[in-house]
């Protein structure tokens, strides 16, 4: 046999050794923590955890911003991919460009230029005072607002690379056509593009979730102790309190959070067929 | 094969540190003003004791986790942190008796820093006051109970309980509240009521210093040790002196237990402890001096914390108060507080 | 109209998305003391000041070692992979597919938490090796699969003529092999680089004596000022990765393989 399947695991091996013992056993005994107890196993790390009420609202507000940031950057990325996609093919590349070029930045950077454009006296705030809409500054930072607007500028632009490679794959006609059979851009939109490109949006859905509950420097900096998410919440419980149990419960739950999302997406998409 | 390879040679290479000079003591500081600290005090030891020093910084809470993780074998041999933060670590049996006849200048220092958490297991090397920063064209603070008051609603900002100022704030307001106990629970309570109006809770002195400076926040309790960040700013910061005093802390020098290189740190212990290097850091604007014979001009005395009357006068919070009580503090916060 | 809608759509997601970067550009350009925009006025200093800070060139060189080493042996280790999971008919292919895939998934923190407690302090490794493996783990499936999907377009029955030719399987492997993908290696060097590049969590609790990474050390530095000097390191930092991208786009339509 050409391809023989011994040297093709000697091939292979090392890569997945590698992250077996590097990678996955440490993460393993981390998450295995939380269930050990002096008599066996147990549960109770778990219970302890959502007994706190602070805890349950961070577990909450965590799951609510990685909704609504994967929800906004999907509203948001199928008109911008739509409009990509629409382009000539020089306008196109360059725009695509300026998508990804975000990606290619420091998410210290990103999130640093939050501070000052949301500030009493940012940006934001003098427009919102010039247009009349408030006499006053609104406070932004340190509120949901804060980090929903940094997460989404920073993951965004995943969310339209997988919806651009999504809808370059639509056939050019399908949708003069469905337009000239009567269909309005409402109908075009739930029964052509959506079907057709309900593969990128899980992709996309899925990084942008993720990244939105895993980001770190995102809520520290711009929700800091009064908007807490489960990233920051871990950090502070091992910094401040040494409390490894709620870390690898927070873990765990970070990781169930990212998998449903995606079993779920991927679920919702195959039950449109 | 090519990847054991690579792999070997990498190892080579990150093995380098191993290859420095024979005498190393590893130090862990805070991370702030570096530049002034080699040049005051780092430089020159170097200089003295023909050994090369190895400068960890970082936030206490990061160190402190590093000494714990590295109790067999310290990697840290000297470290400086907050008096309460050294208690803890020697409630944990990390930190070694300290024999004072080694440090010829510790007599000189003023009495509060010469044993703070007793059985000789750290000496205080700075002092600093901790008071209100606020905007003079704004406001006006004359006691430590209006951080809470209508008039700075949605404009204060209080340090975060975890940080080092935290309970600093809470004594301060529970003595406005005529509470001298460390009871805290109903001063926490009531920052609960106005935790609305309350910015957000700062974990960094240059957090604050920047929301400050961006007319974010115009009154907050903050260390003295931050005071020269407000006080070269464009707009009108002012020092409170409150009704209740002002309240103190310290921060201490703690050896390793167990570190095998002691001699060396008492020898740079010492030397930081010097009237010489006291003035220079002091005259530097770095920290203040614990020691009793440093003489600083009036200008540099007005950015420290400086001279016998004023340490004698600041409120400290006992750091076994704070140890004992800290997590209580911290769930009562989380629930009422943070919500 | 429509390009009327077109333009206001593309000109209001492209402004969210690059106007940070252009408002970090001009705030790290102050003359003042203080982090603004509009800026107090334009001056250099904050530029020039970057490289005059000692850590920031300590923690900038082991950033680039860890972003050249960790993809290099991610490469070393990701591309035979990729290879045999493309061609070989392999016992248990998903699960070595799923194994390798892992990092991804698994958030950073965590990462650097497991790694601080069950290799540095119990095994002895250095932060700088446990950084490294992490960074490597980390860049792992972007190696496997950009490599693999540039395998996916090369037929397999180049290579079984190239031994029917006289080829080794190795000479086959260099000689037909890689150079068809070489855009796709590179493509996911530059993918890694940049990724290991701008690390945060990973690396979180990953930092020792005189060991930090760039972005990290970019935070510590936030926690003394707020100075202008980090607004202006980040739009250097960014200039950097831009160039390498472009650079790598005009050579190889970097973008295709992405």
């Amino acid at each position: 046999m050409f391809f023989d399947t011994r040297e093709g695991l000697a091939l292979a091996l090392p890569a997945a050794i590698f992250a077996l013992l590097l990678f996955i056993a440490p993460v393993g005994i981390l998450l295995s923590e939380a269930f050990q107890s002096d008599n066996g196993w147990t549960l109770q790390g778990y219970i302890d955890f959502f007994a706190k009420p602070l805890n349950r609202t961070v577990f909450l507000r965590t799951l609510k911003l990685g909704i609504l940031v994967a929800g906004t950057a999907a509203v948001i990325g199928y008109a911008a991919a739509f409009c990509i996609v629409n382009l000539s093919a020089s306008a196109r590349g360059r725009v695509f460009g300026l998508v990804v070029l975000p990606l290619m930045i420091s998410p210290v950077a990103r999130t640093y230029a939050w501070i000052v454009i949301l500030g009493r006296t940012g940006i934001v705030n003098d427009t919102i005072v010039g247009l009349g809409l408030s006499d006053t500054p609104i406070r932004l930072l340190f509120t949901e607002t804060a980090v929903f607007l940094g997460l989404l500028q920073l993951f965004m632009p995943l969310m339209i690379i997988s919806l651009v490679s999504a809808m370059e794959n639509i056939p050019r006609d399908v949708i003069p056509a469905a337009r000239v059979l009567g269909a309005n851009w409402f109908q075009v939109f739930f029964k052509v593009i959506l079907p057709l490109t309900k593969e990128g949006l899980v992709v996309g859905g899925t990084l942008v979730f993720t990244g939105a509950l895993t980001a770190y420097i995102t809520p520290a900096i711009l929700g800091g102790s009064k908007v807490l998410m489960l990233e920051t919440l871990l950090y502070q419980r091992v910094n401040v309190a040494n409390d490894f149990v709620s870390a690898s419960v927070i873990a765990m739950i970070l990781i169930v959070m990212s998998f449903s999302a995606n079993l779920l997406l991927k679920r919702i998409a195959t039950a449109r067929k | 094969m090519k990847t054991t390879i690579s792999l070997a040679v990498l190892s080579c290479a990150l093995a380098t540190n191993a290859f420095a000079q024979d005498k190393t003591l590893t130090i862990s500081v805070y991370s702030f003003a570096q530049d002034a600290y080699k040049e005051a005090l780092y430089d020159p030891f170097e200089e003295i004791c023909g050994c090369d020093l190895v400068v960890e910084t970082g936030n206490s809470v990061e160190r402190m986790a590093k000494i714990e993780a590295n109790a067999n074998d310290p990697i840290i041999d000297m470290a400086v942190i907050s008096s309460h933060d050294a208690l803890s670590l020697a409630r944990k049996d990390l930190v070694a008796a300290l024999d004072v006849s080694k440090l010829s200048n510790h007599a000189k220092l003023y009495p509060a820093a010469q044993d703070p958490i007793g059985g000789n297991r750290a000496v205080g090397y700075t002092f600093y006051a901790s008071s209100i920063v606020y905007r003079t064209d704004l406001v006006e603070i004359n006691s430590w109970a209006d951080l809470l008051n209508e008039k700075l609603a949605g404009n204060v900002s209080l340090p975060n309980i975890t940080g080092t100022q935290g309970p600093l704030t809470l004594m301060m307001l529970a003595k406005a509240a005529g509470n001298d106990s460390t009871d805290y629970s109903s001063v926490i309570s009531s920052i609960g009521e106005h935790a609305d109006d309350i910015v957000t809770f700062y974990s960094r002195s240059s957090e604050l210093a920047q929301l400050m400076n961006q007319e974010e926040v115009i009154a907050a309790p903050v260390g003295r040790f931050a005071w020269s960040r407000f006080k070269s700013s464009p707009l009108p910061f002012a020092w409170a002196e409150p009704a209740e005093g002002q309240a103190g802390g310290m921060n201490v020098m703690i050896m390793t237990k167990g570190n095998g290189n002691e001699e060396l740190a008492y020898q740079f212990m010492d030397y930081w402890l010097s009237t010489e290097v006291q003035t220079r850091v002091a005259e530097a604007l770095i920290d203040s001096p614990a020691n009793t014979e440093v003489i600083v001009s009036d200008d540099v005395a007005d950015n420290l914390t400086y001279g016998a009357e004023l340490i004698n006068s600041l409120s400290i919070l006992d750091p076994a108060e704070i140890i004992n009580n800290r997590e209580t503090w911290v769930e009562q916060w989380n629930t009422e507080v943070i919500k | 109209m429509r390009n009327l809608t077109t333009s206001t759509i593309l000109g209001l997601t492209l402004t969210f998305l690059i106007g940070p970067f252009i408002i970090i550009i001009f705030a790290g350009a102050s003359a003042g003391e203080t982090l603004a925009f509009p800026p107090d006025g334009l001056s250099l200093k904050w530029y020039l000041k970057v490289f005059t800070i000692e850590s920031f060139r300590e923690s900038f060189l082991l950033s680039l070692f860890l972003a050249i080493f960790g993809t290099v042996t991610a490469l070393l280790l990701g591309v035979p992979a990729a290879y045999a999971l493309n061609r070989y008919d392999l016992p248990g292919a998903e699960t070595i597919r799923t194994v390798v895939a892992a990092p991804i998934i698994v958030p950073g923190i965590i990462v650097g938490l497991a790694l601080l407690r069950y290799l540095v302090v119990p095994l002895d490794f250095t932060v700088t090796m446990a950084l490294f493996m992490a960074h490597t783990a980390l860049v792992l499936p972007y190696a496997v699969r950009v490599v693999s999907s540039s395998l996916n377009n090369l037929r397999a029955d180049m290579e079984e003529a190239a031994v029917l030719l006289g080829c080794t399987r190795m000479q086959a492997f260099t000689k037909v092999v890689l150079p068809n993908i070489r855009g796709g290696v590179l493509a996911a060097f530059i993918l890694g680089f940049v990724t290991s590049f701008n690390q945060v969590p990973v690396s979180l609790f990953l930092s020792g004596p005189g060991v930090k990474t760039l972005p990290i050390d970019m935070l510590a530095y936030m926690e003394i000022t707020y100075d202008p000097s980090v607004a202006a390191l980040s739009a250097l930092l960014a200039f950097m990765s831009l160039s390498i991208v472009f650079v790598a786009e005009r050579l190889l339509g970097f973008s295709r393989y992405v």
